[in-house]
């Protein structure tokens, strides 16, 4: 589109958004998303108000991108433009707790911390870990993000229960409900969940609750051999402890540390506990609160609490099957060494996920050929790696996602949610 | 033409108590080989159901009726009660009356009612078997692949039993010790001419046990083979000379030593309920057959059991567990042997394949069933197969022959008349085999066999 | 004649019950005969003879699923062996746009296997092998054709096993389970399919096969696992799935507790759960069903009981042995006057039979009966209860409640006798009630049993019409020309509108004038 016929579209635009929502400005420097620089923000206050922004924006063609509270706007690749920011952090209110049921519905702006800190009145917690500071409702699911939790409570993609949706065009839609087990209709929650804003924006969801436990050990231990961390994780998860949470943490060099997180009765835990002390033999330490690092991301280590984030790190996901642990260990080393760029591992080694952090100032190149070893030890153990952040310079350079297969369903399925391919487009899998 | 007649089709009551749930799928022997609706229980009920709606009795409809073998695994399954085993007789019997099977079915069909029912005629068939496996013929003609041309005639050859001597039964046998019953025992057609032992064994049992027997002479066949391949006017007069026989005798009860004989027995007053005549008798009959690890148990143990210390595993034949629910009589009797040690068979619900004469005319589905079921017998680790139907113990022992497998095998009654007996239990094929070979050539054999002939 | 006596039905739909030859769902006998033709003919190319089924009582045998209540003779069925196979046909099916319907073991009971008189009923029963138990990894791989049970009887000798354990788990199978999210008892504790699928090989409704998901979580992409399990069908068919296998508790201790009433039972398991304690299964079963379940399998329920609690507990030992006292003593409290611990694994399995076996046991007290699967917030339990027995004692209609109070999925088991005038009538308007009732609470109109074509006229009662419209977006991009199971879930459907490259003719049902084009 010329750019006089563009700006005057994006006129008259402006005046049909604020027809639909109250709070609508310029956007500023802070609202660049991933470098690319906004036009407008808005601001609304209710699902309503973001079905008439949609509306708006889908009468006009603008490329829409959703925030939640913007801690992980540079997550996957940049928008190819950002005409329209949807802001929810109005949207920050818990709508409902029924703690009778173990339910809470929440709106999209919500912070995970506010939501923990209501449940919390009830004795009852959302499983999700807030590994972001700060993070949102919406980002959360947009993202997928996840922390040790996940070994038994699941992630949000088993948590949420209900979600409401604003589409491409405006339409409201809501699947699931408040009850936990529904099949009626498509799931179309997961479909959201991990969809990076590119499907629709979620205004609001309801996830499924657990009681707190009664009490929580920690045992650590730590490790030289990647063969031995393999063999500390499979001993726990096949003994009849029923970890909360098994980590490891594997700095670029040095020993490494696994982990485990025991929940349950006063009882059960100190018998437990007991159990995972011998069974891991000497060495194994025992403790009341897990180590500094748990639940942070590698790359977030040199952040201090609330304090803005540093210069952007080389942010990695690696997903494998359990049995691969001590492979990729090694080989994340390897490929380090071998590439000279120092990377740190740390994650869910009872999941089989594990994120990993490289300095910010690295060689593009030598970046790449990590990524490069670790992508294809992964794929071959029935994962894959994802680059969740990066500096511009290595986004540019870089494969983000990796082969995804069915690439070409997914792409049907975003052309039938947003034809006109406005929603964060070019942030997701395959240019969507 | 509507598959069905007036003449006792299944009823469509009995069939409507199918609520099509399909629990009964996974424990048919030939859903778990086929896996097509068809040739499974809930299938075959929609088949009968369809033939009452007026479809025509069909050469396929017919198929997947005959291929059932009738194991009555699905009436344990069954949660909502269907009576298959009333379902698939009456069906049976349509079949036969209403269906022309092809030539040489209708051959190998007339030949084998021509034979198994009549002991007098498998008598005759005793000296040319026993030459056969005797002399270098059988190993012969299994060397040299004839067989596995023709599967029937490989099915019958295989399932032949080694032959023990025969044995005459006395009509009368006093009780030891105080008598506590009166009870006849049915000798069977097949047990009787091919497993003359476990007749001897029962007696000797029942004698222990307080028990006078009496065997009527004549009895006949009680008519089992006609009743589960739909020979209903044949199964009747075998019936009536049963409790013929029987009634003649005035027992308190019949005992039965063969799964599939005592399930049919018990049946008597549904298959003579149209006869005015026999319809009471039959009642009062079919209320007296017990299993022989059935009424032991009823009566209790008096005879002192010996140790048998084996290791053994108990195989439940399907006319036994299903079709009578005789599950924890023989375990319990099994279970008073000192020493003995019985392992389960895994999926024990899955019948092996023998289902009468099911292993002679459908040779390959059963020899499957067989296979699995030997396996999963060999899996036990165990020495000694222990089960209650001759067909079952054919059927197994070639199966595990064909594996390249060797165990010892026994009837329920055998294995207790040795322990009461304070004997061992000597029951290797191999072991036989030898015995029976340095016997037949050696002089000092020819003295043996004479003494153990003697002193029965 | 078709006899209905002893067969089961459920709720029909709002505007009375449609045969459902007369619906757009279940096609015409008849109405696409050389499509057919070619499809039977690549059938008969690419699958052994054994495996294309065309012989009229045979095909007859697969006109239901375990809702015996609709019934449709498919044109043609196949029992594929393979996925390549099974991909064939369903390529040859897009290429003629002939429909086609897949099937497990047949036992769905809202009716999501139930044929299309023009299509292609395409079984996997035979695709039944279990591939892989990667213990290390702790998943299964294993074909859909393959039984729940067995997935689990397979990895219990390394200590593992797999947690959906739907009632029917000794026959449906894992497909089936996929399709339709099955639930069972034990999902309170342990999630249900959908928490458990990890990967499948998938075919498309075009005929392609494509992996979803895999041995690691968090595939980059799209959720596509995510929309396909549950999807009924009207996505694809997996062909391999990889599941998550579960360690097996260092012990298990089931309990059944006896209450003089419904409300007694309800309130104790709120108690439960509002402790803190989240046992693996908390069943309750009410007078009516505990009469049929002791007339099918002689459990020996307590006597005199107005419903009984089944409860287990599973994890270490020492948690199970901590919570168990809790447990016993809320139930106590709650009013339970027989407490029973299962001591061994037979125990265990003689208190599940008469819970597992309670649908079908339920024809031995009634000739005919309608099952319900709706779900309210446990919390609203008692008065959904009380309002449930309103109902029955207004109408007559004797209904007898069987369900997973621990996550408030009801299984009201509505009974009649379709001999007597009206009966049936009476008892799809009560089993209408319920689930209006259901959907007034917040809750579901199917918590584990699938919509099918048995809950699809009530979708739009608990879903608006851009609800329902949003989701078809998904199916659209899956099967824009509508062959996968169609007329399943959504009670109109909505057409695709152009599909990039491929132009065609107005679509049979505008021209019929039943749909729009949108």
């Amino acid at each position: 589109m010329a750019a006089s016929v563009h700006s005057a579209g994006l006129d008259t635009a402006r005046s049909a958004l604020e027809s639909a929502c109250e709070e609508v400005t310029d956007a500023g420097e802070r609202d660049a998303v991933d470098g690319v620089a906004a036009s407008t923000v808005a601001r609304p206050a209710s699902t309503e108000q973001v079905a008439d922004v949609m509306r708006a924006a889908a009468a006009h063609h603008l490329v829409v991108v959703p925030r939640g509270r913007g801690t992980k706007l540079t997550w996957g690749r940049p928008p190819t433009r950002v005409d329209l920011l949807v802001d929810l952090s109005r949207m920050n209110a818990v709508v409902d707790h029924a703690a009778g049921d173990l339910i809470v519905e929440a709106q999209a702006g919500t912070s995970l911390a506010d939501i923990q800190e209501t449940v919390a009145l009830a004795g009852q917690r959302l499983g999700v870990d807030e590994t972001v500071i700060g993070a949102s409702v919406g980002g959360t699911l947009a993202t997928a993000t996840s922390g040790p939790g996940r070994v038994t409570l699941g992630t949000v993609r088993d948590l949420l229960i209900g979600v409401t949706v604003v589409r491409a065009d405006g339409v409201v839609a809501k699947a699931g409900g408040r009850v936990v087990k529904n099949v009626a209709g498509y799931d179309l929650g997961k479909l959201i969940i991990g969809s990076y804003g590119t499907l629709a924006i979620v205004t609001q969801a309801v996830f499924r609750l657990h009681p707190q436990p009664g009490a929580r050990r920690v045992v650590t231990q730590t490790f030289d051999e990647a063969d031995h961390a393999q063999h500390l994780v499979q001993v726990v998860l096949h003994a009849q402890v029923v970890p909360a949470a098994v980590e490891v943490d594997y700095q670029s060099e040095g020993t490494g540390t696994v982990a485990v997180l025991l929940e349950g009765t006063e009882a059960g835990v100190e018998g437990r506990h007991a159990a995972t002390v011998t069974l891991w033999g000497d060495g194994a330490q025992s403790s009341a609160e897990p180590p500094v690092w748990w639940g942070r991301y590698p790359w977030d280590d040199e952040r201090s609490p609330g304090g803005e984030p540093g210069p952007r790190r080389t942010a990695i996901k690696a997903t494998f099957a359990l049995s691969g642990l001590a492979e990729v260990l090694t080989s994340g080393r390897a490929a380090s060494g071998q590439a000279q760029v120092p990377l740190d591992l740390r994650g869910s080694a009872g999941a089989g996920v594990l994120y990993g952090s490289m300095p910010a100032d690295a060689d593009v190149n030598a970046i790449s050929s990590v990524v490069d070893q670790l992508r294809s030890v992964c794929t071959s153990l029935g994962g894959s790696v994802v680059v969740l952040d990066a500096p511009s310079q290595v986004k540019a350079a870089i494969d983000t996602w990796g082969p995804v297969p069915a690439i070409d369903l997914m792409r049907r399925v975003k052309d039938q949610f947003d034809p006109d391919h406005r929603l964060a487009p070019g942030r997701f899998v395959g240019g969507i | 033409m509507s598959a069905f007649d007036a003449h006792r089709p299944p009823d469509a009551a009995l069939i409507g108590d199918c609520v099509h749930c399909g629990f009964c799928l996974t424990t048919c022997p030939t859903y778990s080989l086929w896996g097509e609706e068809m040739d499974s229980p809930r299938g075959r009920i929609y088949l009968m159901k369809e033939g009452l709606e007026g479809e025509p009795m069909t050469d396929s409809m017919v198929g997947h009726y005959d291929a059932c073998l009738g194991c009555m695994a699905c009436v344990t399954a069954c949660p909502s009660g269907v009576q298959y085993d009333k379902l698939i007789e009456a069906t049976r019997a349509q079949v036969e009356r209403r269906h022309t099977r092809s030539a040489d079915e209708r051959l190998l069909r007339a030949a084998i009612f021509a034979l198994f029912p009549y002991p007098r005629r498998l008598r005759l068939l005793r000296g040319p078997l026993r030459l056969y496996q005797r002399s270098g013929l059988e190993r012969l003609l299994r060397r040299t692949g004839i067989l596995t041309r023709t599967p029937r005639l490989a099915a019958l050859e295989s399932l032949a039993p080694r032959l023990a001597r025969n044995v005459q039964i006395p009509e009368r046998i006093r009780a030891s010790g105080r008598k506590r019953a009166t009870v006849g025992m049915l000798l069977g057609c097949v047990q009787r001419e091919f497993f003359p032992d476990v007749n001897v064994a029962t007696a000797r049992i029942l004698q222990a046990e307080g028990c006078e027997v009496v065997v009527p002479k004549g009895q006949g066949c009680c008519g089992a083979l006609s009743v589960h391949n739909g020979r209903e006017p044949e199964a009747q007069r075998f019936a009536r000379a049963v409790i013929d026989s029987f009634d003649r005798a005035d027992v308190e009860y019949v005992v039965v030593n063969a799964a599939g004989c005592g399930s049919v027995m018990k049946e008597y007053a549904e298959l003579l309920a149209g006869e005015p005549a026999y319809a009471e008798r039959a009642k009062t009959f079919a209320g007296r057959v017990r299993d022989i690890s059935e009424i032991l148990v009823e009566l209790g143990p008096v005879a002192p059991r010996h140790p048998l210390p084996m290791v053994a595993a108990y195989h439940d034949a399907c006319h036994l567990a299903h079709a009578q629910g005789v599950r924890s009589q023989p375990r319990q009797l099994l279970a008073g042997i000192p020493g003995l040690e019985v392992r389960e068979i895994a999926d024990p619900m899955i019948c092996c394949g023998s289902a009468g004469i099911y292993n002679v005319l459908y040779p390959e589905p059963a020899r499957e069933l067989g296979d699995r079921k030997a396996a999963a017998v060999l899996a036990t680790g165990a020495e000694l197969l222990i089960t209650a139907n001759p067909g079952c113990l054919m059927q197994v022992a070639s199966s595990i022959q064909r594996q390249g497998g060797s165990i010892a095998m026994a009837h329920t009654t055998e294995v207790l008349d040795a322990s009461i007996r304070g004997v061992a239990l000597v029951r290797s094929p191999k072991r036989r085999r030898l015995v029976d070979h340095v016997r037949a050539i050696s002089k000092r054999g020819r003295q043996l066999e004479r003494r153990d002939r003697d002193s029965e | 004649m078709t006899s209905t006596h002893g067969t089961e039905s459920t709720a029909g739909p709002v505007e009375g019950p449609l045969a459902p030859e007369d619906t757009p769902s279940t096609g015409t006998a008849g109405s696409n005969p050389e499509a057919m033709a070619a499809v039977t003919s690549r059938a008969r190319e690419v699958l052994p003879a054994r495996a294309v089924i065309t012989d009229r009582i045979q095909l007859r045998t697969y006109e239901c699923d375990g809702l015996a209540h609709y019934r449709v003779t498919p044109a043609l069925v196949v029992l594929p062996e393979t996925s390549t196979q099974l991909a064939a046909v369903v390529a040859s099916c897009a290429e003629h746009q002939v429909p086609f319907v897949a099937r497990g073991s047949g036992t769905g009971l809202s009716g999501g296997a139930l044929p299309r008189a023009d299509g292609v009923l395409i079984v996997t029963s035979r695709m039944r092998t279990i591939r892989e138990i990667r213990r290390e990894d702790q998943r299964a791989i294993v074909e859909p054709g393959v039984i729940n049970l067995d997935v689990s009887k397979a990895a219990t000798p390394v200590g593992y096993y797999y947690a959906p354990d739907p009632s029917s788990q000794q026959i449906c199978s894992i497909g089936g389970n996929l399709a339709e999210n099955s639930g069972g008892a034990h999902c309170l504790k342990y999630g249900f399919t959908t928490n458990h699928v990890l990967g499948a090989e998938f075919v498309t409704p075009a005929g392609d096969v494509v992996q979803l998901g895999g041995l690691a979580p968090d595939a980059p992409g799209y959720d596509l696992l995510g929309a396909v399990v549950g999807s009924e069908g009207t996505l694809g068919i997996a062909t391999v799935v990889t599941l998550r296998l579960v360690r097996l508790p260092e012990e298990v201790r089931t309990m059944l507790c006896g209450f003089r009433s419904t409300d007694d039972a309800g309130a104790a398991t709120s108690a439960i759960i509002g402790s803190g304690v989240l046992p693996a299964a908390i069943e309750m079963m009410d007078a009516l069903a505990i009469e049929a379940a002791e007339a099918a399998v002689h459990c020996n329920y307590p006597d005199g009981a107005g419903a009984v609690l089944v409860i287990e507990l599973d994890g270490p030992a020492v948690e199970v042995a901590h919570e168990f006292d809790e447990v016993e003593r809320l139930c106590r409290e709650h009013g339970a006057f027989e407490v029973r611990v299962a001591t061994d694994a037979a125990e265990r399995a003689l208190i599940w039979k008469g819970r597992k076996s309670a649908f079908a046991a339920v024809g031995r007290i009634s000739p005919d009966y309608i099952v319900q699967d709706g779900v309210i917030p446990r919390t609203a339990l008692p008065e959904v209860l009380r309002a449930i027995a309103e109902l029955s004692s207004s109408s007559g209609v004797r209904v007898a409640n069987v369900f997973h109070a621990g996550d408030g999925n009801l299984h009201p088991l509505v009974l009649f006798d379709d001999a007597v005038e009206g009966a049936g009538d009476a008892a799809d308007k009560v089993s209408g009630a319920i689930l209006d009732l259901c959907i007034s609470h917040g809750g579901s109109i199917t918590g584990e049993h699938g919509v099918g074509i048995d809950k699809s006229a009530y979708m739009p009662k608990m879903f608006t019409d851009d609800d329902l419209d949003t989701m078809q977006l998904v199916r659209c991009a899956f099967d824009p020309y509508s062959i996968a199971n169609p007329g399943k879930i959504f009670p109109t459907p909505r057409l695709c509108g152009e599909v990039p490259g491929h132009k065609r003719g107005a679509h049979p049902l505008v021209e019929a004038g039943k749909a729009e084009a949108f």
